[in-house]
C-alpha cells in the first residue's frame, strides 16, 4: 500500500451526484479527488462514439448494451435477470429488476431524462398518509436546491405544466429551457384521454396528459446556455464541440444520446476538470479505513487496475486521504462499501429499506398512426394518480407515454417483424402489414410507488466475491401488497384509458420475459424502472437512520454518503433530480461547517 | 453486378416487397449477400438463389414452406427489414448443413441502421438519422410505397 498525497476532500463514483458536489466543492477552491471504479470513455467525444458504435452493433440493445463493465468493476444488466447470472445474487423472493452503471458518468449515460420533483406530500407519508415515514426535510427546505439542479442538469420544463398536486414554483421562476416539444401521439392520446376522470380510494382524480420536465437540451430562455458533448482532451486543448446543444430526435435517450443532449454526469465534470478536479478512473474503492476510538474516516482503499477487459485483472491497492469523505458511488455501491468495511449502522441499518419502482407496461395498438419511434423515448406522463388521500390504502403510480412503439415491452419494432414473418407474411401484404401496426403502436409504463421495508436490503457474503476480490451484493427484496394494491389500480386505470381512446389492447401479447408477481387473482409482469433508493437512508433520529439531514453519516463524522440511497421514502419521481439537490444542498452544508472549522 | 448479386436481388424484392431501387438504396446488398455465403451452406444458398429468377408469389409461398429454404428465405426478410441475422439453431443444421457463426447477431452498425422496419413505420433508426428538434411533434407522413 502507498499513501498519497492528501487532498481535502475524496469522493467516490463520478455519476451526478459526485459530480455535482465535486464542481461545487472545486469552484470553492477545495482540493478534490474523485476514485472512479470504472473506465471514462465517455471523457472524449471519440471515445463516446466509440460506445454508440458499440450500440449500434449489439443485438440485444438495453439499457447496458453501449457500457461494457470492466471485469473489476462489474454491473448489473436486465438481461441477466431471467437466468440469475448477473452481477446480483438474489435471494428473492422477487426479483430486483433495475440495473445502474459503474463508469465515468454513471448510469446518467443512459438514463431518460425524467426530472420531476418529488410532490410536497411525499415528504410526509407518516404525518399525512399514516404510512411508511417522514423525511427530516419537506418540499420548501428542498425547493431552491431543486432550482440550482434544475438549471446543473438542464431541465427543459414549462413552469405552467409543472404546478399540480401542491408542487409549488418561486413567483417568477422559469426552467431554464422551454419544454420539450410533446409528440404526436401524446397529442392523441391527450385528445382522447384529457378530463377522463377515475376514483381513486373514494376520491376523484381527472387525468390529463402533461409534459414532463426532461434534462435534455431544448430550445433555451434567455441567459442559459445549453450544454452539449463532452470532449476533454488529454493535451489540454479546450472542448471544441457545438454538438448536442439541442435535443435533434434519435429516439435513443436510453442507452445512449448520440449527441449528448440529454445531460449526463460528464457535463458537469467536464465543467469540475477545468476548475481544477481530479478524477481517478478504474480506481475501485474497497474498504473505508476507520479510526475505532471515534469513528473517523482515516483513508479509502482503492484498488487500481488497467486492462478493463482481462478476465483477471491485475491490480495495485492503494489509499486516498483527506478531511473528508464523500460516498456517492450508487444506493447498492455505497452500502456495499460501507457493509464490506464493517459499517453497518446502529440495528442493521446500512443496506436496509432497498426500494424501486416496480413497474407494468401496457400496450396497444391507436385507431390511427401515431407515428411512433420518433422523437425522445417518451416526453409526456399522466401524474394525477402520484398524490391524494388513497395512498393510506395503496401506492400511488405514474404513466410515462412512450414514444417508442412497443419496443420495451416486446422488442419492437424488430420483434414485429419478426412475428409478421412467422405468420407467414412477405413481399407486399407483409410491408402493409408492418405499415399498418408499426405506426399505430401505443405504449405506457406504469410506475408505482414502492415504501421503505427493512426486509429488502442489500448485503454482502464473503462467499460472493467479483474478480479483484471486491464482494458483490446480495439482495432481499419483495414486493408488498400496498403496492400490488397500486398496480391493480394502476393497470385498471390504463385499461380505462385505452378503452376511452379506442387503442385496442395488446398488453400482454408478444411480451419480452419480466418476472411475475402474484397478486390476488392476477398475475403481473413487472419491470425495474433503475430507481434504486433507501439503502443509507437519512432521518433525525441516529437509531433508525444512517445519515443527517445533512447527508453526514452519524457515526462518522467527516463521511458523507449522498444519493438517492438517502431517501427515507421515494414517491413516484424518478430520483435523479432529487439526489441531485439534496447533493447541491450536502455540498452548500459542508462548505459551509468547513468555513466554520 | 454479377448475376449472383442480380439473382439475390430479385428474391429479395419478392421477400421484402421493396423494389431493386429501395434494396439496392440501402447499401447492404453485397454485405447482405456476403453474410450469407459467409454462414449457409453453399448448396442451400444456390438453391435458393435459382428462385430469384422466376419467383412468383405462388413460388415464394412454396419456398417459405420449405423445411430447408423456408427458414433461410424468411432470415432474408429478416436481415433487411433489421439487419440482422438469427439464429436458425440446431435441427436445422442436422438436417440441411452446417452453419458458420449460427448466432443472433446484428450484422454490422450500418446493417442496423439499414433496416427497412424503420422505412415501413415512416421513422428512422434509433440513435441514428435525427430527424430534427421537434420533428416528433408533427403528425407522422404516410409510409412510402
Amino acid at each position: 500500500m502507498s499513501a498519497e498525497a492528501p487532498f481535502d476532500v475524496v469522493i467516490v463514483g463520478a455519476g451526478v451526484a459526485g459530480a455535482l458536489i465535486a464542481d461545487r466543492l472545486t469552484g470553492a477552491g477545495l482540493r478534490v479527488q474523485v476514485l472512479e471504479a470504472g473506465p471514462d470513455t465517455a471523457r472524449s467525444f471519440d471515445g463516446y462514439t466509440q460506445n454508440l458504435q458499440q450500440f449500434y452493433a449489439a443485438f440485444a440493445k438495453g439499457p447496458e448494451s453501449p457500457w461494457t463493465p470492466a471485469k473489476a468493476a462489474p454491473q448489473p444488466d436486465t438481461g441477466d435477470l431471467r437466468t440469475q447470472t448477473g452481477y446480483f445474487v438474489q435471494r428473492g423472493p422477487q426479483l430486483y429488476g433495475s440495473s445502474y452503471t459503474r463508469r465515468w458518468g454513471g448510469s446518467t449515460l443512459h438514463w431518460l431524462g425524467v426530472s420531476l420533483r418529488m410532490l410536497p406530500e411525499d415528504f410526509r407519508m407518516r404525518s399525512r398518509h399514516g404510512v411508511a415515514r417522514d423525511w427530516p426535510l419537506d418540499y420548501d427546505a428542498l425547493a431552491p436546491h431543486y432550482e440550482r439542479a434544475e438549471h446543473m442538469l438542464g431541465v427543459s420544463a414549462d413552469v405552467a405544466d409543472q404546478a399540480y398536486l401542491g408542487v409549488t414554483f418561486r413567483d417568477g421562476y422559469e426552467y431554464p429551457m422551454h419544454r420539450v416539444p410533446p409528440s404526436y401521439s401524446d397529442q392523441a392520446l391527450a385528445d382522447a384521454v384529457d378530463g377522463m376522470e377515475v376514483t381513486l380510494g373514494g376520491e376523484r382524480a381527472t387525468l390529463k396528459v402533461r409534459s414532463y420536465p426532461a434534462a435534455r437540451n431544448s430550445t433555451p430562455r434567455e441567459g442559459y446556455a445549453p450544454q452539449g458533448a463532452v470532449d476533454i482532451h488529454a493535451d489540454g486543448r479546450p472542448m471544441d464541440r457545438f454538438v448536442g446543444e439541442r435535443c435533434a430526435g434519435n429516439t435513443a435517450c436510453t442507452p445512449i444520446c448520440p449527441i449528448q443532449a440529454r445531460y449526463h454526469a460528464g457535463k458537469t465534470l467536464a465543467h469540475a476538470i477545468q476548475g481544477g478536479l481530479t478524477v481517478l478512473a478504474q480506481a475501485v474503492a474497497s474498504k473505508i479505513l476507520v479510526d475505532p476510538a471515534d469513528g473517523s474516516v482515516q483513508g479509502i482503499e482503492y484498488k487500481r487496475y488497467d486492462d478493463p477487459n482481462a478476465v483477471t485483472p491485475a491490480f495495485t491497492t492503494h489509499v486516498a486521504k483527506a478531511r473528508v469523505y464523500i460516498l456517492t458511488s450508487h444506493a447498492v455501491e455505497n452500502a456495499k462499501l460501507m457493509l464490506a468495511s464493517g459499517l453497518t449502522g446502529r440495528g442493521g441499518t446500512v443496506g436496509a429499506n432497498l426500494m424501486d419502482h416496480p413497474a407494468l407496461y401496457a400496450w396497444g395498438l391507436a385507431p390511427s398512426p401515431v407515428g411512433p419511434f420518433r422523437g425522445p423515448l417518451s416526453t409526456s406522463g399522466i401524474e394525477d394518480c402520484r398524490g391524494g388521500a388513497f395512498r393510506a390504502r395503496h401506492a400511488a403510480f405514474r404513466y410515462d407515454v412512450g414514444n417508442d412503439g412497443w419496443k420495451p415491452a416486446t422488442g419492437a419494432p424488430d420483434a414485429t417483424v419478426a412475428d409478421a414473418v412467422k405468420q407467414g407474411l412477405f413481399g407486399g401484404r407483409l410491408r402493409d402489414a408492418l405499415a399498418t401496426t408499426l405506426t399505430r403502436q401505443v405504449r405506457l409504463s406504469l410506475a408505482v410507488e414502492q415504501l421503505p421495508d427493512p426486509a429488502n436490503r442489500v448485503s454482502v457474503d464473503p462467499a460472493h466475491i467479483d474478480a479483484i476480490g471486491n464482494p458483490v451484493p446480495v439482495i432481499q427484496y419483495r414486493i408488498d401488497d400496498y403496492t400490488l394494491a397500486g398496480m391493480a389500480k394502476a393497470a385498471e386505470v390504463c385499461r380505462a384509458m385505452f378503452q376511452r381512446a379506442g387503442i385496442t389492447d395488446c398488453t400482454g401479447q408478444g411480451e419480452a420475459w419480466f418476472p411475475p408477481v402474484s397478486y390476488l387473482d392476477q398475475t403481473f409482469r413487472y419491470h425495474g424502472m433503475g430507481h434504486f433508493a433507501g439503502t443509507h437512508a437519512m432521518g433525525d433520529d441516529p437509531a433508525q437512520s444512517v445519515v443527517d439531514p445533512d447527508q453526514r453519516a452519524w457515526d462518522h463524522r467527516n463521511l458523507f454518503v449522498v444519493g438517492s440511497g438517502s431517501f427515507p421514502t421515494m414517491g413516484t419521481s424518478n430520483p435523479t433530480l432529487t439526489l441531485a439537490a439534496l447533493a447541491l444542498r450536502t455540498a452548500d452544508r459542508l462548505l459551509a461547517s468547513l468555513q466554520a472549522a | 453486378m454479377t448475376d449472383r448479386s442480380e439473382q439475390f436481388l430479385r428474391l429479395s424484392s419478392r421477400l421484402t416487397g421493396f423494389g431493386a431501387f429501395d434494396l439496392r438504396g440501402t447499401g447492404m446488398l453485397a454485405d447482405y449477400l456476403a453474410a450469407l455465403e459467409a454462414r449457409l451452406p453453399a448448396n442451400v444458398l444456390d438453391e435458393l438463389l435459382a428462385h430469384g429468377d422466376d419467383a412468383d408469389d405462388q413460388a415464394i409461398g412454396a419456398i417459405l414452406a420449405d423445411p430447408k429454404l423456408g427458414p433461410v428465405a424468411r432470415n432474408i426478410i429478416l436481415l433487411w427489414y433489421c439487419g440482422t441475422w438469427n439464429a436458425l439453431g440446431a435441427s436445422w443444421s442436422a438436417a440441411c448443413g452446417a452453419i458458420a457463426d449460427d448466432k443472433n447477431a446484428v450484422i454490422s452498425a450500418a446493417a442496423y441502421q439499414a433496416g427497412l422496419q424503420w422505412t415501413v413505420a415512416g421513422a428512422h433508426p434509433a440513435g441514428a438519422a435525427q430527424q430534427g428538434f421537434g420533428a416528433w411533434s408533427l403528425a407522422p407522413g404516410a409510409s412510402p410505397q
